[in-house]
């Protein structure tokens, strides 16, 4: 063969093309920055109030004497997310099955769909007031602040997270195990509770898991739903303890204890995301259809 | 029935058919599961409409033109102008696109094309991991540790760039830039999952036939991989958008919670999304000032409709520009 | 992971969650030794300037009683509408209810305010190398409140403080962004010495203030003047104490400069003469060694508990914690730096608690 017939790469090409991937790779870095920062303020700020005790005890709320732990606010924060999932989830996957198996492309379904797009949208903060509007003040079971109410707004944040998740999932199962399962005389049901949804099982799992992760972490549906209070309690239809909401409330106080109380329950609550997202994006690898 | 005989043909000239009682389940999950999807409808149009029953008060009382855009948002005096408001979220939305959508593109790249294979997965968890920090958080490292940090630097920057419109002026600790840059921070995994993505779908025909005719690594991204991944890029930036315009809590620690437009993007301001936070507890009985509020709920959500509507269309757009492009190369490739 | 591993996971794991649940609520059962029987919680909501006061009462009251009170620190105007909304028992506020807040809350009966304590408005300011007691008075502080003092080292305020080296800095106001009844304490100090400020921003839990960063509750504002070089806020005295700020000297109405200290916040409430209403301010209060910008703060009830939809185990607790931080708890406030009521106003205070009604009869 002769000579290439390509022009050898200029000088000028060839450095634009190192400052290009330089920039790149430099501004990856800088993405990668404010996570290490984060993650160092956090454990400077909160390390010092970690301790067995810390996850034992409830907040006495006591200025001048022990300010106690922070295991209400952990209990508190697992009841209402716990709470919100068994509404969301089923509700969430139900939707989802609905909009795959039946609904498809009909004009319900897309009128489905869209409603879950606007739904995504929706700040979380107007949840929170939707809940305190119609139930808080409205005074459905009581006009008080309650866990369930919290769990409430919780929830229709979850919603759609999980449908929009469940729904790629069950897309993605091959439609020949459908197939299969009704050439074997399965009726619908069957076929979607003991081959669609198994398979698909991981992949809802994930789009759950970091559902949880977002709803646990909001503070602003709380501010006025649930309120924040220091003793452990199990009654939803009373005030619940919540990391977010003992966060935003001890960091603040002039009482330096409280303040190493909150960015300790602050480290304990990325501790408990992160866990939970990085559980997840484990399933998601396990999974078969991924 | 064993498997592998054959099964005789019943009365009914099906193996398959099943009696009326048989079907009932199916037919119950079918409705109930129609039923579920429709409950779900009805509870966002509910949602929806007491917005825009709650919010009228106000809209009576001031009038929606001047709702939106008069200045003065006074809730002691009845003054409610939600325009510094709008400003705000407009503004530190901005700031977050403009430092962010660049840096999320960026991460996508590296990862997708540049990155040697056995970090791209752990470099993928950690950028995602971003989004498992709780806005709170954000919030309060921004204002403990962010504002006096940067400081100097705004400082410098303000004076050395003063003839750019909005640069010059004086800086406060919380202000316009600080919450656009957590912003940008909070946007920086959703944004860059979807690019990552879209990024991955070229063919790597395109790509190949760039550095087939000689192009370098950065030309071949240049010509192949970003006009391909144009919209879904978009798309990804315009659901970022939404976040940022929605986010409260980590905004209302940093902006400074002022009722008034900054004079420099160094000044302090009010987002809707924080003044809803900061007011609803007081405005509990007063009924104008809690119309006000969900006024500003829903300029926000129909401000988020919006921005998703545009989103999609983006998305939309870069899909049927896939298939028309994937058409004619893989005719070529067949 | 197959379908049925996982339903034994998450089976197993709510499992876990249960039993974790009874174990700690058995143990806090066990632990709340005290006396009388777990009456119902109490829930209130208000005041970020009697917060640290409250929140002590609080556990203290938890720990003699069994009866918790949640309490929270939302500011006193969201107190005083969460009070009139029904969704808490009582409003911390270191404000009286305005006559439209009275009216709101029609349906619900009277209100109730009964002082709790004293507590010193401290200017707080953030200036490297000026030690505590700068000298203010009420129109310098004024005049930097409505940007027309901009600097540290303007005529005005060295004019006051002869000797001390005051800096080039701008001056950073830090200011609440809720509606606040410190604020309404601050400016009311504000308007009786400043003309331009009480025909401008006015007296009110809520200002349009002329300049500074908003910021949320007194631990906002104390935030404020922590992070920013240059600042001066207003804050109760508790989180000046944390923050270890320098406080200024205020000048009182007899001419004397005073300090927020303990004895001088008590000075403030002697020689007040509360009306029947038990509704009183002592900002500006006389005396030579007052300061100035003492506020009293309260709580408020409703005058019939029940008739405003309070239960009556709700009712007694209430007055059970009222009549608790009328007696027993003055004596604490002292240790947060608040000042406790004179004895006159306490009794005349539990006197008004002792005919809260429940439905027309007394709580019991």
């Amino acid at each position: 063969m002769s000579a290439v017939a390509f022009q050898p790469v200029s000088p000028r090409r060839r450095r634009a093309d190192k400052l290009a991937r330089g920039l790149v790779a430099l501004l990856t870095g800088a993405a990668l920055v404010p996570l290490v920062l984060i993650l160092y303020y956090l454990i400077k700020q909160g390390i010092g109030a970690i301790s067995l005790d810390f996850f034992t005890t409830d907040p006495t709320g006591s200025f001048l004497g022990d300010p106690g732990g922070i295991k209400s606010a952990i209990l508190g924060t697992v009841l209402m997310v716990l709470l919100a999932s068994a509404v969301a989830v089923p509700v969430g996957v139900g939707v989802a099955i609905w909009l795959v198996e039946f609904g498809r492309e009909s004009k319900l379904a897309h009128a489905v769909r869209y409603f879950i797009d606007v739904m995504t949208g929706v700040p979380s903060i107007v949840f929170g007031l939707f809940v305190y509007i119609t139930l808080v003040i409205g005074g459905v079971g009581g006009s008080s602040f309650a866990a369930w109410k919290g769990s409430v707004a919780l929830g229709l944040l979850m919603l759609p997270i999980v449908t929009r998740s469940a729904e790629v999932v069950l897309l993605l199962v091959p439609n020949s195990l459908r197939e299969a399962a009704y050439a074997l005389g399965a009726p619908r049901w069957k076929v979607v509770f003991r081959v669609v949804l198994p398979t698909a099982l991981p992949g809802i799992v994930t789009g759950v898991l970091l559902s949880v992760a977002r709803a646990a972490g909001e503070t602003a549906p709380l501010l006025f739903t649930a309120a924040a209070v220091n003793a452990t309690a199990f009654n939803y239809n009373d005030s619940m303890n919540s990391l977010p909401m003992l966060i935003f409330k001890n960091v603040g106080q002039a009482q330096d204890r409280l303040v190493t109380i909150a960015w300790g329950a602050a480290l304990t609550l990325v501790a408990m995301i992160l866990m939970l997202t990085l559980l997840a994006r484990l399933i998601q690898r396990r999974s078969r259809l991924s | 029935m064993e498997a592998g005989t054959i099964t005789p043909v019943g009365e009914h000239g099906s193996a398959l058919h099943r009696s009326p009682a048989a079907r009932l389940p199916d037919r119950l999950l079918k409705w109930g599961l129609t039923a579920l999807s429709v409950g779900v409808i009805v509870l966002i149009a509910y949602f929806f409409i007491r917005l825009v029953i709650e919010s009228e008060p106000v809209f009576q009382q001031v009038g929606v033109v001047d709702f939106l855009f008069s200045a003065d948002w006074v809730p002691s005096k009845e003054l409610y102008g939600a325009l510094p408001l709008l400003a705000g979220t407009l503004i530190t939305s901005a700031i977050a696109l403009l430092l962010g959508i660049p840096v999320a593109v960026a991460t996508a790249l590296f990862v997708t094309e540049l990155a040697p294979r056995r970090i791209r997965g752990p470099l993928t968890i950690v950028i995602d991991l971003l989004a498992a920090v709780p806005s709170v958080v954000y919030g309060l490292w921004g204002f403990f540790f962010l504002i006096p940090k940067l400081k100097p630097a705004e400082v410098w920057f303000a004076d050395t760039f003063s003839f750019i419109p909005f640069i010059g002026g004086t800086v406060t600790g919380p202000n316009y830039f600080i919450a656009g840059l957590i912003l940008a921070i909070m946007i920086l995994p959703i944004a860059s999952a979807i690019s990552r993505e879209v990024i991955s779908t070229v063919p790597s025909e395109h790509k190949e036939a760039a550095l087939a005719l000689g192009a370098t690594r950065w030309e071949m991204i240049r010509m192949a991989v970003l006009p391909y991944a144009r919209g879904g890029i978009a798309g990804g930036a315009m659901l970022g958008l939404g976040r940022a315009i929605g986010e409260t809590i980590a905004v209302t620690l940093v902006i400074g919670n002022a009722p008034v437009i900054g004079d420099s993007i160094f000044q302090q301001g009010y987002t809707l999304a924080a003044v809803i936070a900061n007011e609803f507890g007081e405005a509990a009985s007063d009924e104008l000032h809690r119309a006000a509020l969900i006024g500003a709920g829903l300029v926000l959500f129909v401000l988020t409709l919006g921005v998703n509507a545009i989103a999609r269309g983006f998305v939309m757009r870069a899909e049927r520009g896939q298939r028309a492009a994937r058409g004619p190369a893989a005719g070529m490739a067949g | 992971m197959r379908y049925s591993q996982f339903l034994a996971l998450g089976s197993a794991a709510a499992i876990a969650v249960g039993v974790a649940a009874c174990g700690s609520s058995s143990n806090d059962s066990s632990t709340t030794g005290g006396s009388s029987s777990s009456s119902a919680a109490l829930s209130g909501a208000g005041s970020t300037f009697q917060a640290p006061l409250v929140s002590e009462w609080a556990s203290r009251f938890k720990d003699s009683s069994g009866t918790t009170v949640n309490y929270q620190p939302v500011g006193s105007g969201a107190g005083i509408a969460q009070l009139t909304a029904g969704t808490v028992d009582f409003a911390g506020s270191d404000a009286v209810m305005k006559p439209e807040e009275v009216a709101a809350g029609r349906d619900k009966g009277v209100p109730v305010h009964l002082p709790i304590a004293l507590g010193a408005v401290t200017v707080s300011y953030n200036l490297d190398g000026v030690r505590a007691g700068l000298r203010l008075d009420g129109p310098t502080i004024a005049d930097i409140f409505l940007d027309r003092v901009t600097k540290w080292n303007d005529q005005e305020i060295a004019s006051l403080n002869a000797g001390v080296d005051l800096p080039d800095t701008d001056i950073t106001v830090c200011h609440r962004s809720d509606e606040s009844g410190t604020t309404a304490n601050f400016t009311q100090f504000l308007a009786d010495y400043s003309r331009a400020w009480a025909d401008g921003p006015g007296v009110d839990k809520s200002v349009q203030w002329p300049v500074g960063t908003g910021a949320r509750g007194n631990d906002g504002v104390a935030g404020c003047v922590k992070q920013t070089p240059g600042s001066v806020g207003y804050v109760e005295q508790a989180y000046a104490l944390q923050n270890d700020f320098t406080t200024a000297a205020v000048k009182n109405r007899d001419g004397q400069w005073v300090a927020p200290t303990l004895d001088a916040t008590s000075a403030a409430g002697e020689g007040a003469k509360p009306p029947a209403s038990l509704e009183f301010s002592t900002i500006n209060a006389a005396g030579a060694r007052s300061y100035p910008i003492t506020a009293v703060t309260f709580q408020i009830v409703w005058q019939d508990a029940c008739k405003a939809g309070i239960s009556e185990d709700t009712a007694t607790s209430l007055k059970a914690w009222l009549t608790y931080i009328l007696g027993e708890g003055q004596s604490v406030a002292p240790e947060l730096e608040y000042a406790p009521l004179p004895t006159s106003i306490q009794s005349r205070a539990q006197a008004r608690v002792d005919a809260l009604t429940c439905n027309g009869s007394p709580i019991a």
